[in-house]
């Protein structure tokens, strides 16, 4: 299907790709959405909003940055999303990004979880204490070793 | 908002669904016990505004400011 008036203009994305949020993200319009990636395979890639195109937020997968990142999910979520062990789980986090790569931060405290196979989504409060809603990503990262990307490739709706 | 007062044992009826009951006052803090069906979703109420600030914080971001560094180079660095 195709989108008009999203943030990046005219997108394609593809009918399986779309993820069923039951309740939307907090906050937000919209109970469908679809990943996007740049082509490069960064990092960070956006949740773009079916229903409101002009709507859009990046994230990132947690574990990438933070190892022993833990979600605990509950098991009427569990049941909503279809999932019965914790490796049927996606789990994506939102990224603020700032316009100095050190200024970065994540949301630990409200992760995404996603079922790749229902493609139904939830976005949960995450109860395991001491997870902050802005946590810092770079901070352990010596900022001279990150370097800029190659300018943005056409975006892409990712298959996960 | 409709205020009521309530003491320990004492209940409260939200819709049909949804019972509130007051356990415990202790101090400043009172314990409450929700039952509710698996459907209904009960937050923290500053939890769930900040994960909203966030999201919408987000939702904000210029579409061109994802510029980064490749995934390979990120497990590098932070792992």
């Amino acid at each position: 299907m195709k989108l008009e008036k999203t943030r990046f203009g005219r997108i394609e994305i593809k009918d399986d790709a779309v993820l069923e949020f039951g309740e939307g993200l907090i906050g937000l319009p919209g109970k469908r959405w679809a990943l996007l990636s740049h082509a490069d395979s960064s990092a960070f890639m956006w949740l773009q909003s079916v229903d409101h195109p002009p709507t859009a937020v990046p994230v990132t997968l947690p574990g990438l940055f933070f190892s022993d990142y833990e979600v605990s999910l509950s098991d009427a979520d569990a049941e909503l999303l279809g999932i019965e062990r914790a490796d049927q789980a996606e789990v994506f986090c939102v990224v603020r990004a700032a316009e100095r790569i050190e200024d970065f931060t994540i949301n630990l405290r409200g992760p995404i979880v996603v079922h790749g196979e229902s493609r139904r989504g939830r976005q949960i409060i995450n109860e395991l204490a001491g997870y902050s809603a802005r946590q810092p990503l770079f901070r352990n990262v010596e900022m001279a070793q990150v370097k800029p990307a190659s300018p943005a490739a056409p975006m892409a709706a990712t298959g996960i | 908002m409709l205020v009521i007062t309530r003491r320990p044992g004492q209940q409260l009826l939200i819709g049909e669904d949804v019972t509130v009951t007051v356990l415990e006052v202790s101090g400043a803090s009172v314990r409450i016990g929700i039952e509710a069906p698996s459907d209904v979703r009960i937050f923290r109420h500053e939890l769930w505004l900040e994960v909203k600030h966030e999201n919408q914080a987000a939702a904000a971001t210029p579409p061109d400011r994802l510029r980064l560094t490749t995934q390979e180079e990120i497990t590098e660095q932070c792992l």
